[in-house]
């Protein structure tokens, strides 16, 4: 009992001298009140991923409304009502995110279409795809390496292959239809 | 960000506070800024020819003060609020005026049909007492928020009402000083009814109003 009332007497003295702009004073308070109150979190809640969020959460608070506390009273209840006031803010904000969140192990399907629901398949055969592009003509073939593969700006690719913008849009444009044409024909074959 | 960068850098940051004087003092202060406004609100306005007359009657004098108590309940109770450690039952003082006022005016509306019968208890539309208690409450309610954002947000939504009982129920006062409306079913609808929305909207103000102060640290 005594060393709670010498330690609640110290406290009192060192938020006094951090009211005036003590700054070690304060530095000394709140680095005794960070384990007391990461104690306190955890005889209420236990130990838990975000206690350490929880604390500085608290000191936050505390050092927003310091101007509050009157050094006429005692320390440790106004403390704490500020710790519970955040405990319980922080509980309503985590049980509203609880609410809004649904854990499943594997997404359902999304498209009546089959194909995009093929998750496990990655992102297509590349072998395929890669082929496909070798056998585009050679203005198209630019046009996807340097637009798609490179993912350079049109402005870019036209300074880099002499061509006109234009001339890129177009060949980026039929390069796409025959890639889709030459991959949808290998997978109906 | 780990703990102790917060305390040091919380701890570099710090400087001299202004420390929040105790509630009966934030009290007086807000009296002293609040009842001028409200006396300069029923001197514009020309206060009711049978004030004197009125201010003999026990009944009017009762409301009143009634009035009065629950505007400085309600005040030190939103000051209070605002304190983190402090009790919480002066949150509760202002139902013991809120009750007197309302009991006195319930039964002004018995005794008018025990009296007159069913006409003792006509409802009229009066649309001027929610503007004027609004407008004769307006300085204390600015008075009072700019006060009560320097506590801490512990209690948004009831600091912020028992601060619009406060103002609205010192407009109240006003008004009934320079509006001569007695007839206790008319003023407990549209007055005391004023005054209870009043505190309502105040009420789904709260979160707004008060909030923790974000610190950059």
């Amino acid at each position: 009992m005594e060393k709670v009332n010498s330690r609640e007497a110290r406290w009192v003295g060192l938020m006094r001298a951090a009211q005036q702009g003590d700054r070690a004073a304060y530095h000394s308070l709140l680095f005794e009140l960070a384990p007391f109150i990461r104690g306190a979190i955890g005889r209420r809640w236990g130990r838990f991923e975000g206690i350490e969020d929880l604390v500085q959460d608290v000191l936050l608070s505390m050092h927003s409304v310091r101007h509050t506390y009157d050094p006429q009273r005692p320390f440790t209840p106004w403390l704490m009502a500020i710790a519970r006031h955040r405990m319980a803010d922080n509980a309503r904000r985590y049980v509203r995110k609880v609410r809004n969140e649904v854990n499943v192990d594997e997404w359902p399907e999304t498209f009546s279409a089959h194909e995009p629901n093929y998750l496990d398949e990655g992102p297509g055969d590349v072998q395929s795809l890669r082929e496909a592009i070798a056998k585009l003509p050679v203005g198209q073939r630019q046009a996807v390496e340097m637009l798609k593969l490179q993912e350079m700006s049109l402005k870019g690719a036209s300074a880099a292959s002499g061509q006109s913008v234009a001339a890129l849009k177009v060949a980026m444009h039929r390069a796409l239809k025959a890639l889709r044409a030459a991959l949808g024909e290998e997978r109906q074959g | 960000m780990r703990t102790n960068v917060l305390i040091q850098r919380l701890s570099d940051q710090t400087t001299p506070v202004r420390r929040l004087p105790p509630p009966l003092r934030r009290l007086v202060l807000w009296l002293g800024i609040a009842a001028p406004s409200v006396m300069i609100m029923v001197a514009v306005m020309s206060p009711r020819p049978d004030l004197i007359e009125k201010l003999g009657e026990s009944r009017y004098l009762l409301e009143q003060g009634a009035a009065v108590v629950t505007a400085l309940t309600a005040a030190f109770a939103a000051f209070s609020a605002g304190v983190p450690g402090r009790p919480r039952w002066p949150l509760l003082l202002p139902l013991a005026p809120l009750a007197l006022w309302l009991g006195s005016l319930g039964q002004g509306c018995l005794s008018n049909w025990l009296s007159l019968g069913p006409e003792g208890l006509t409802l009229q539309p009066d649309w001027m007492c929610l503007p004027a208690i609004a407008l004769t409450g307006a300085v204390p309610a600015i008075a009072i928020t700019v006060m009560i954002r320097r506590g801490a947000p512990l209690l948004p939504r009831a600091t912020v009402a028992l601060a619009a009982l406060a103002a609205a129920a010192l407009g109240n006062v006003g008004l009934r000083l320079f509006h001569p409306q007695d007839a206790s079913l008319m003023v407990l609808v549209w007055q005391f009814g004023s005054v209870m929305l009043l505190t309502t909207v105040g009420c789904c103000f709260g979160r707004l109003l008060l909030r923790w102060r974000p610190i950059r640290a």
